[in-house]
């Protein structure tokens, strides 16, 4: 180490930011090589959320763990992810449901859109490594119920080297477990602020990051404004509050 | 090691022009992966057999195609054609392949007779038409197979697709034949005669017997095996070999025959020498055909089994290949070989067929098909490297063919440019979708024009083009529908009334907002009837999650309404 331990005292915070942001870049060196050839950057999703991660947003040739404590909510905020990663993405699962009419609401256009039909869990976990090898591809979305460390982490090796994103879509089952991804959310609705029982409004979501490498953990509720097509997150005060509220 | 090339039919050209074509052409280099093969099998004997760049320009240059779809040009002169037609009259007793006497009968009414004898059982007094029982009395000990028409027709199709490595046109003749468009390609063995002796003797070896006959046109060399005459016709004395023989190389009606002999008309010759409008009006216009067939004077088409390749390329093992190295390696040359010749084209692959013929005669196939046109070795062998496993070698494969049968141009890209960067990924990604669709399936979802949830997205190929209308998907809309929806369980405080509980399983939910109905009536004019019109409700439980739940049919008071989850909102 280059810096004298003398100055470590005087800007501590620095020096521990500076190193982290040094291991980050040691860990994940093929990804940032993959990722300068591209010259592409993390995916923002909210200016709260973006802040609280280390690389200012989703970072892609990562991969990146989605628990689906509801369905619909896990699936629109997948959307939206793969949305704005751009180019195809590729949407692998034993059956696939996504449905394009409603994933459309998201930016994510059919046309975009590519479904991988693999019943067997071997033939999903291939497709899947095969795709995030590929740099034509903007990201990929893997449905998995479990999945063991060494696959995913064969999956993160293989979206470093890709440099693409890649998403997988899991129940909420066992959020204690480890992982190889780089970041895990729980992804879950919430009341929507809607004040009549017969309109919905938009869409509201409990988005935690329950693990995030380099960073720290945070829960946000967010709102999808589907008119101007942008996640809205509630203020910084109910950060941490209970995701509960009554209509 | 030799190595020789031809168009198949070599057309108006002297062979001196087309360095390709020409026996003692410039293709004599050996490349690394044929010394590699060299090393592994022994003696290697390979043929390049391609319908190449030079016998595309012959085949526009020419008067007709292999199959005479094309027609002549009128400054061009036809060109002869040689046709090799067989017969193999023991056919549904030899492909049994059971030693002894063996005889095949059928049934027709209450009537059981043989139909077909072997060769043993014919020298011991078995005949074709006689009843089974005086079969079985004459010759206790034969072998006796009903009579099994499905079965015949595959093997024969088997053995055409074993004739695809003499000539890329085969077609079969009845039930019992083929027919071999042998036209340029013959100097590959050493002339007509010589060909026509390797085919019979192959055969042979297979344990069938055969009549091979060569003439200038299909309908002659079948009239000749069909009259049992054998050999070879020179072009010009067709008429002069089939005028003198038996009525039964017309291939007619037994009535009509016996009708034909109780006139005194015995042979072709005679038939063909009467008033050819008292034979129409007498025995119509069929005979007319089959007689003008068999003299030349009509061409009969040949129906090829498989449609003749774009290209295609073969070896020959001189020692079978049984391992998987050995067929992995004779597959790398052959598409070095193809790839090479779709480039001097200009050409990419869209479909190949990977052809393997056995020791014993069985062929065996492996197609793979790709998303854009491709002519890159080792991105073909990647999508073959998982199919291989399906071959049975068992005692070896004698000749591997591969074949490129749909083809689209592809015009070179020059690497390093910058403007190739976009072509390259876009190539990248239809390479992917390739590696992905030999093992599971992949497709894109296209909106289609119904409003009917289940028809509002078609599967399409992942690489058709697809539109997306401008006001498409303005309603909210599942991000995810459930393909088989459980009936649920809905408590309404009247009978049209949005649900204000839904019991999903065991779990009691309640609802605490709900927009809607949203009637969706089928579709008349492509639904079955009867089927139920349904009142979707897009709902929020207390937890904040969101369904798309419908009522199935009308909401009528005293009955109890059916309801299902159809799809999760975000």
């Amino acid at each position: 180490m280059s810096t004298p331990p003398t100055q470590a005292p005087l800007d501590r915070p620095a020096l521990i930011s500076a190193l982290r942001a040094r291991i980050a870049r040691m860990e994940r060196a093929g990804a940032s090589e993959a990722l300068a050839a591209r010259g592409e950057n993390a995916i923002p999703l909210a200016a709260a959320i973006d802040a609280g991660l280390p690389w200012g947003g989703l970072p892609r040739a990562a991969l990146h763990e989605i628990l689906a404590a509801e369905p619909g909510a896990a699936a629109g905020f997948a959307a939206l992810v793969l949305a704005r990663a751009g180019g195809t993405v590729l949407w692998i699962a034993p059956e696939p449901d996504a449905w394009p009419p409603g994933l459309a609401r998201f930016g994510l256009s059919p046309a975009q859109l590519v479904l991988v039909r693999a019943p067997r869990r071997q033939d999903a976990l291939w497709a899947m490594e095969e795709t995030l090898r590929c740099s034509a591809v903007g990201a990929a979305l893997l449905v998995a119920d479990e999945l063991d460390l060494t696959a995913a982490r064969r999956l993160q090796l293989a979206a470093e080297a890709g440099g693409v994103l890649g998403l997988l879509l899991r129940p909420d089952e066992d959020s204690a477990a480890p992982t190889a991804a780089l970041t895990r959310w729980r992804i879950g609705a919430i009341a929507s602020d809607s004040q009549s029982a017969h309109e919905l409004g938009d869409p509201a979501w409990s988005l935690d990051l329950l693990r995030c490498r380099g960073g720290r953990g945070g829960a946000w509720r967010a709102t999808w404004h589907e008119g101007q097509a942008n996640l809205v997150t509630e203020d910084g005060a109910r950060r941490n509050a209970p995701a509960r509220r009554r209509a | 090691m030799r190595r020789r090339c031809c168009g198949p039919p070599r057309l108006g050209m002297p062979p001196g022009d087309d360095p390709t074509v020409s026996p003692t052409g410039g293709r004599h280099a050996p490349s690394a992966p044929d010394d590699l093969l060299a090393s592994l099998e022994g003696t290697v004997r390979g043929s390049v057999v391609a319908t190449t760049p030079a016998s595309r320009l012959q085949a526009r240059e020419a008067s007709t195609s292999p199959l005479g779809l094309h027609w002549a040009e009128p400054s061009a002169a036809p060109t002869p054609r040689r046709i090799l037609a067989l017969l193999l009259p023991r056919f549904r007793v030899e492909r049994l392949r059971r030693p002894g006497p063996v005889a095949v009968w059928a049934q027709h009414g209450s009537r059981r007779h043989v139909v077909s004898v072997s060769a043993e059982a014919e020298a011991a007094g078995l005949r074709e038409g006689q009843a089974l029982a005086d079969a079985q009395a004459i010759l206790p000990e034969v072998m006796l197979a009903p009579e099994d028409p499905a079965g015949d027709a595959a093997a024969l199709e088997r053995l055409a697709l074993w004739a695809l490595r003499f000539t890329p046109l085969v077609g079969l003749e009845g039930d019992d034949g083929l027919v071999l468009d042998i036209t340029g390609v013959e100097h590959l063995f050493g002339g007509e005669a010589a060909m026509r002796s390797e085919v019979l003797g192959r055969l042979a070896r297979m344990g069938l017997s055969a009549i091979g006959a060569v003439a200038g046109a299909a309908g002659v060399a079948v009239a000749l095996v069909r009259a049992g005459w054998s050999g070879l016709v020179p072009p010009g004395r067709e008429q002069a070999t089939v005028a003198p023989l038996s009525l039964a190389a017309l291939n007619l009606q037994p009535a009509l025959v016996s009708a034909l002999q109780g006139l005194g008309l015995r042979d072709v010759g005679s038939v063909a020498a009467q008033p050819r409008a008292g034979l129409v009006r007498r025995f119509g216009a069929g005979l007319a055909r089959s007689l003008d067939e068999a003299l030349g004077h009509a061409t009969r088409p040949i129906a090829p089994i498989r449609p003749p390749p774009e290209m295609a390329v073969s070896r020959d093992f001189a020692d079978p290949v049984v391992t998987r190295e050995g067929i992995e390696a004779a597959l790398g040359g052959l598409l070095d070989d193809l790839c090479r010749a779709l480039r001097d084209t200009g050409l990419g692959a869209r479909r190949m067929l990977l052809r393997t013929s056995r020791v014993d005669g069985a062929v065996q196939e492996i197609a793979i098909g790709t998303g854009l046109a491709s002519r890159d070795p080792a991105h073909l062998m990647r999508l073959f490297h998982g199919k291989l496993e399906s071959l049975a070698p068992e005692c070896g494969f004698d000749r591997v063919t591969l074949e490129a049968p749909v083809t689209d141009s592809l015009t070179g890209v020059q690497g390093g440019l910058g403007t190739a960067g976009r072509m390259t990924r876009r190539e990248e990604l239809a390479q992917l979708i390739d590696r992905l669709s030999q093992r599971v399936a992949v497709w894109r979802l296209a909106p289609q024009a119904s409003h009917w949830p289940e028809r509002a997205v078609r599967r399409i190929d992942a690489f058709e083009p697809m539109e997306t209308p401008e006001s498409w998907a303005v309603r909210p809309r599942p991000v995810r529908l459930l393909r088989r929806p459980p009936y649920i369980a809905a408590v309404a405080l009247l009978p049209d009334a949005p649900p204000s509980l839904l019991r999903i399983g065991r779990q009691a939910l309640r609802v605490v907002r709900a927009e809607g109905p949203e009637r969706f009536e089928p579709e008349w004019w492509r639904d079955r009837s009867g089927r139920k019109l349904r009142d979707y409700y897009r709902v929020e439980l207390v937890s904040g999650a969101r369904l798309w739940v419908c009522r199935i049919g009308l909401a009528e008071a005293g009955t109890e309404a059916r309801w299902a989850l159809h799809g999760h909102l975000p």
